[in-house]
């Protein structure tokens, strides 16, 4: 029997395949569909400060091999997070990650402090430094190592749980801020956030997304992931958490052996909800073809020519 | 809601781009509530398109599920190749239904495009209706326009039915009717000149609408449709100035949807 677990920071995960953020709502939608129990993880979607009515529409459209969004980090806000989710989380059989967005400093610390303040079964944070979608939405530290690092820092201050920095790949080199989160002080990085990106309709003459651009996922940003996945591992001694078009057990292998400690699943928890499910059950057939014992033993392990 | 993959029994053409695909659907049939509700696809082997395509439920009977589709893209082009004992993936019932039907109430159905599916399905739930059907011309109908049953297909030149559009016809209907109600589904300007006519002579409508979707399930966030209500933008709120598609919707009342 392979061993699927594995570590980040001081966390035990039953499996590598998480779910990412805004794909999965908050992890407490879709029981009818999938049992949530067997993810490695639920990342649950971006929360702010206050609750945000999101981007007027269209907000979504579907593109080759993949899909471009642009909600605008609709969410709740942090005080029903608190009240309403955070109970809900403690009988829901898996480690759920909180992922947070803000547009100041300031604001990224009030929240993170609001949830500090009440007991919790959360196991930690990811922090979306890399949303394209919004005006503020935190790309500005996304895109700068000298504000990742301090926001890194700022974060690491008021938590001891697992701290992960969701890196964007619309930098010029993502292993420069990638650096800037581990300076920071943080656990991990996940790589890649959604891709910017534009579709325009040739019988309509219309931009197919209100705010014009978007971040592109799916399929698609696979070979952007892999690519990113593997320079940040080569930089940093902290884990990866890779994630850009994966739908299959596969692909799970991929990114792996590009340097993901654990992975998460994005898109195709739209086609499928049960989509970690099915490739948690891929990836145990894949590691007994290839006769692994512990599944981790694969990170990082890509052959190359050079 | 369930996923289920279903057995197709039938699927044929009803006109020039206007298909009807029927298959067997125990789970997601027992599930079902009325018109108004659709479902999901997906057509798996096409991997360039990692997303489902909603489509309205346009009739159920016992276990058998129908839908009526459009050839617009690859994916509806490759679904008309689909034969009886294919299997298809569909996720469902997804969305809410008509409501609103009163003790002598007068319903006008209206469909426009493949907006007819959830029509139909409505009508042969309702023991008396008018229906108002609207194409652009006499290819893109398939039903046979009938003053007497109450079924009345319009064209925009004049090739079937009544020339006009569906408001043509309806502005004629209603006042020979003593409590309408208006049930309508189509392109958006054709739901936008109606929630004008509806508004301006006080008769509740409801409109079911389209929109592109991910999920269906109300996770994704990305289906939403304006709403009415007038809520400033530094007002810190959460789904009152946008409505889902798919779990508040698809069926709005007319005055609270927003086409601006």
């Amino acid at each position: 029997m392979i061993d699927l677990t594995v570590h980040i920071g001081n966390i035990l995960f039953k499996n590598p395949v998480f779910t990412a953020s805004g794909t999965f709502g908050y992890g407490t939608e879709v029981s009818e569909l999938t049992d949530v129990s067997k993810l490695g993880a639920i990342i649950t979607k971006s929360i702010t400060l206050n609750p945000r009515e999101g981007n007027p529409p269209p907000r979504i459209v579907e593109t080759s091999s993949g899909m471009i969004n642009s909600i605008g980090l609709a969410n709740i806000g942090v005080d029903k997070y608190v009240e309403e989710l955070l109970p809900m989380y403690d009988n829901i059989g898996t480690n759920v990650i909180m992922n947070i967005a803000g547009s100041t400093l300031e604001e990224y610390c009030q929240v993170i402090e609001k949830v500090e303040s009440v007991s919790s079964n959360l196991v930690g944070y990811e922090i979306n430094i890399s949303c394209p979608n919004v005006k503020k939405g935190g790309m500005q530290f996304g895109v700068d190592p000298t504000m990742t690092e301090s926001l890194t820092e700022a974060m690491r201050n008021r938590t001891q749980r697992l701290l992960i920095m969701k890196l964007s790949p619309n930098v010029t080199d993502i292993t420069q801020i990638a650096k800037a989160a581990e300076n920071g002080g943080a656990d991990a990085v996940s790589a890649i956030n959604t891709v910017v990106g534009m579709s325009i309709n040739a019988d309509t003459e219309y931009s197919q997304i209100y705010t014009n651009f978007g971040g592109v996922s799916g399929p698609a940003i696979k070979p952007i992931g892999l690519a990113a996945v593997y320079k940040v591992y080569k930089t940093v001694n902290i884990p990866i958490i890779g994630l850009g078009g994966i739908s299959s057990g596969k692909d799970v292998i991929e990114y792996m052996l590009a340097g993901s400690t654990a992975v998460q699943i994005g898109t195709v928890n739209f086609k499928h909800a049960n989509a970690g499910e099915m490739i948690i059950n891929e990836l145990k057939e894949l590691a007994d073809i290839k006769q692994l014992n512990t599944l981790s033993s694969l990170t990082g392990q890509v052959k190359t020519y050079s | 809601m369930v996923k289920e993959d279903c057995i197709i029994v039938e699927n044929r053409q009803l006109a020039d781009t206007i298909w009807t695909m029927t298959m067997k659907a125990p789970l997601i049939t027992q599930n079902y509530i009325g018109a108004g509700q659709f479902i999901l696809l997906l057509i798996d082997r096409l991997s360039e398109h990692p997303l489902r395509r909603p489509m309205s439920i346009a009739n159920v009977e016992g276990d058998h599920l129908s839908i009526i589709y459009k050839t617009i893209g690859s994916v509806t082009n490759e679904m008309i190749h689909l034969k009886p004992d294919d299997t298809i993936d569909v996720l469902g019932p997804l969305g809410n239904i008509f409501t609103g039907f009163e003790n002598n109430m007068n319903p006008i159905l209206i469909g426009g495009g493949v907006g007819l599916a959830p029509i139909l399905n409505l009508q042969k739930e309702l023991k008396e209706s008018t229906v108002i059907i609207g194409a652009r011309t006499e290819n893109e109908h398939f039903l046979t326009h009938s003053i007497e049953t109450g079924l009345m297909l319009t064209t925009d030149d004049g090739t079937l039915g009544i020339k006009g559009t569906v408001l043509t016809v309806l502005s004629d209907v209603i006042t020979k009717l003593l409590k309408p109600a208006i049930y309508a589904c189509g392109p958006t300007p054709m739901l936008k000149a109606l929630q004008t006519f509806t508004i301006e002579n006080d008769i509740p409508a409801q409109f079911s609408v389209e929109s592109y979707m991910a999920c269906g399930i109300g996770i994704c966030q990305g289906c939403v449709i304006k709403n009415s209500s007038k809520i400033s933008n530094s007002d810190p709120t959460y789904h009152k100035k946008f409505d889902l598609v798919c779990t508040h919707g698809p069926v709005f009342p007319a005055e609270e949807i927003s086409f601006d």
